[in-house]
């Protein structure tokens, strides 16, 4: 693939505690091809979400260059970086960070009021893409008053409201039941097939086969990159 | 993002957060409602402490009399009529006059009660801005241009049977021309009016200039006969006010007025304050500002605190928000720009509600331990400003700090 979506060159994230340190990312090298599929996979504590943050540009690694579209996002401005995650980066957080006083609707239209999208089209692209997870009948409800997988859906929903080329999801289906995990990622392999570029951490195997391949990451170092010989299809075994 | 959205979200945030807004809204109210009480309380206490100590009008005397003599206090003078209706509309242009009073003597032959016939000298002529509506025992001014009159207490008792407001009484302004006068008013016995010093002991009748008062000179100035008078009272706005009133009022009066070219050429024209008066008072009333500043200052610093407080701990909780909304496109400008306006709406609505209640927590104290109610505006505007402006800037400030770092270390905030 000659055309990279995302590069990184021996990216270290280092945390500092008292005496101890610890590196979250130890010298990680990783090409993301454009409109590629791509799964992460570790133990816990592996360094899965810092990676997904720092190619999000939500975290400055410690060392080494992250690029996005060819540009070397670590030299970028604050403003330039805000400016690549509002129209070029969906991220669906580990933890969903949905705005608690906020209905679900409102969640997804947030990322469409920064760019300045108009009161009644934001209206109308919330109301599609909740529909598109299931929550049609969900959207005026907060937070606390959403499941765990409803909350991760409304998470997923805002990740895709500006349209990103890029799809950052770090556990999206890790609450969800088989047949809305399904839906998830028959949803995803819908915007693959449409060009953009996907990255999710999983846990599980057996959602991870649906990428092109995995990325094995482990103690912060990537252990190996596996291709996936026959990708499973959530869009066929589900309907 | 533009105004109007920003506007829609802040409102929407301060909703959403009702508890916290409450609690804001509260910190503002009670900082701007303190200084206001407080500079209330102080400004009615000041008002009442001048009002004991203030037992006439700041008042200035003007009158003519031989050059080099001593300085003629009231009455002391010669009764030339010198000063036209002309010096009064040119002194009631000095900046800092309240009034220009008149005062005249009308010749009499004599006064008639329920037909008890007193021989009496003169009336004093004047208009009702001589009176203060609290310096009746009975009744109250009379008006211009009216068959009215207004007794002294000394007056009032002259005749066999007491005059009071409402009566009628004949004066006899010369021999077949008489005519009854309604008693308007019945002063009290602690007024002193300083025109004519006509307190106490001695019997006063006060009628309007307006007909009673018919010795006219011709004014040098406009060319016609006007009313003229031996004796003016310039009256300043306050007695703050009273030494930049004099200058003016002694340039003119000396130099330019109908007065200076009526007076005969060896006199000349004084003015008279009651200085020890005007020194006390005002140095009573500079104590009160420099007390009146400090109890603002003090409840404006405390006021301030509060609310600084309120809004820092309001904003900060809510530093995951901010994270979120930077994660989601937000820059750092539309942060700020979001917690402006809302700082924005919260402190004007706590500075309406801090007004209303200082207001009212002033008016209440004040009525309370029986003073009069006396307000200083420009520390309300004071309190205001600095209740939405400490209220503004304690409100961005950690917006603008935690949009400042990585979305995720703002995330990270507990
Ligand atoms: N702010 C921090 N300060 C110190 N250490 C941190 C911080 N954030 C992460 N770490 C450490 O970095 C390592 C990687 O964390 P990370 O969140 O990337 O793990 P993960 O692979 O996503 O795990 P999980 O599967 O449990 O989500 C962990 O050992 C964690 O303790
Ligand atoms: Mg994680």
């Amino acid at each position: 693939m000659t055309d990279a979506a995302v590069e990184l060159h021996d990216v270290r994230k280092t945390y500092r505690m008292g005496d101890q340190t610890v590196h979250a990312l130890d010298g990680v090298s990783l090409t993301i091809g454009r409109g590629s599929y791509t799964a992460v996979m570790g133990p816990s504590g592996s360094g899965k979400s810092t990676l997904m943050n720092v190619v999000g540009c939500l975290d400055t690694p410690t060392e080494g260059v992250v690029e996005v579209d060819g540009v070397d996002v670590t030299e970028l401005s604050d403003a330039e970086r805000t400016g690549l995650r509002g129209d070029e980066i969906g991220f669906v957080f580990q933890t969903f960070n949905l705005m608690p006083q906020q209905t679900a609707r409102e969640n997804v239209e947030l990322p469409m009021t920064f760019q300045g999208v108009g009161r009644s089209e934001r209206r109308e692209r919330a109301t599609e893409l909740l529909e598109s997870v299931g929550l049609g009948d969900r959207m005026d409800h907060k937070p606390n008053e959403l499941s765990g997988g409803q909350r991760q859906r409304v998470a997923i929903a805002r990740a895709l409201a500006n349209d990103p080329a890029i799809v950052l999801a770090d556990e999206p289906t890790g609450n969800l039941d088989s047949d809305t995990e399904a839906d998830i990622l028959a949803l995803f392999e819908e915007l693959n097939a449409a060009g953009n570029t996907i990255l999710t951490v999983t846990h599980e195997r057996l959602v991870a086969e649906h990428a092109e391949r995995i990325v094995h990451l482990f103690d912060g170092e990537i252990e190996e990159i596996e291709e996936i010989a026959e990708r499973r299809i959530a869009g066929e075994a589900n309907r | 993002m533009n105004v109007l959205e920003s506007v829609r979200m802040s409102w929407r945030a301060i909703t959403g957060h009702r508890l916290r807004s409450v609690l804001t809204v509260l910190g503002v109210v009670i900082g701007v409602g303190s200084v206001i009480t407080f500079v209330t309380l102080g400004a009615s206490l000041q008002a009442a402490i001048v009002g004991d100590v203030a037992t006439s009008s700041p008042d200035i005397a003007a009158t003519v009399g031989p050059a080099g003599g001593p300085e003629g206090g009231p009455g002391s003078a010669e009764s030339i009529p010198v000063f036209t209706e002309h010096d009064i509309e040119q002194l009631q242009g000095i900046e800092g006059v309240d009034a220009v009073i008149p005062t005249g003597q009308v010749g009499i032959a004599g006064l008639e009660y329920r037909d008890d016939r007193i021989r009496w000298p003169a009336v004093t002529a004047t208009t009702a801005a001589s009176f203060d509506e609290d310096e009746f025992a009975d009744g109250g001014p009379f008006t211009a241009g009216a068959n009215e009159t207004v007794l002294n207490p000394a007056a009032a008792r002259m005749f066999e049977r007491n005059v009071s407001a409402g009566d009628e009484i004949t004066v006899e302004f010369a021999e077949n021309d008489s005519r009854t006068l309604t008693v308007a008013g019945v002063l009290n016995e602690s007024t002193g009016f300083a025109a004519v010093g006509g307190g106490g002991g001695t019997p006063a009748i006060y009628v309007p200039t307006d007909p009673f008062y018919t010795t006219t000179a011709e004014s040098p100035a406009t060319g016609e006969r006007q009313r003229a008078y031996p004796q003016l009272t310039i009256r300043a706005a306050s007695y703050e006010q009273v030494g930049a009133v004099e200058g003016p009022a002694r340039d003119y009066l000396r130099n330019e007025s109908d007065a200076s070219q009526l007076k005969p050429a060896s006199y000349e024209v004084s003015l008279t304050t009651n200085d020890a008066l005007v020194e006390q008072i005002q140095g009573i009333l500079s104590t009160f500002t420099n007390f009146i500043t400090g109890i603002a200052v003090i409840s404006l610093l405390v006021g301030a605190i509060g609310i600084a407080n309120m809004m820092l701990v309001s904003v900060t909780e809510r530093t995951r928000e901010i994270g979120i909304m930077k994660a989601v496109g937000a820059t750092r400008r539309d942060v700020v720009q979001l917690f402006l306006v809302e700082s924005i709406i919260l402190g004007v609505i706590g500075s309406v509600l801090g007004t209303v209640v200082g207001l009212a927590g002033g008016y209440a104290a004040a009525e309370l331990i029986d003073l009069p109610v006396s307000f200083a505006p420009e520390w309300f505007a004071i309190a205001i400003a600095v209740g939405v402006g400490v209220g503004i800037v304690s409100g961005i400030y950690p917006a603008w700090d935690a949009a400042r770092t990585d979305p995720i270390d703002a995330l990270r905030h507990e």
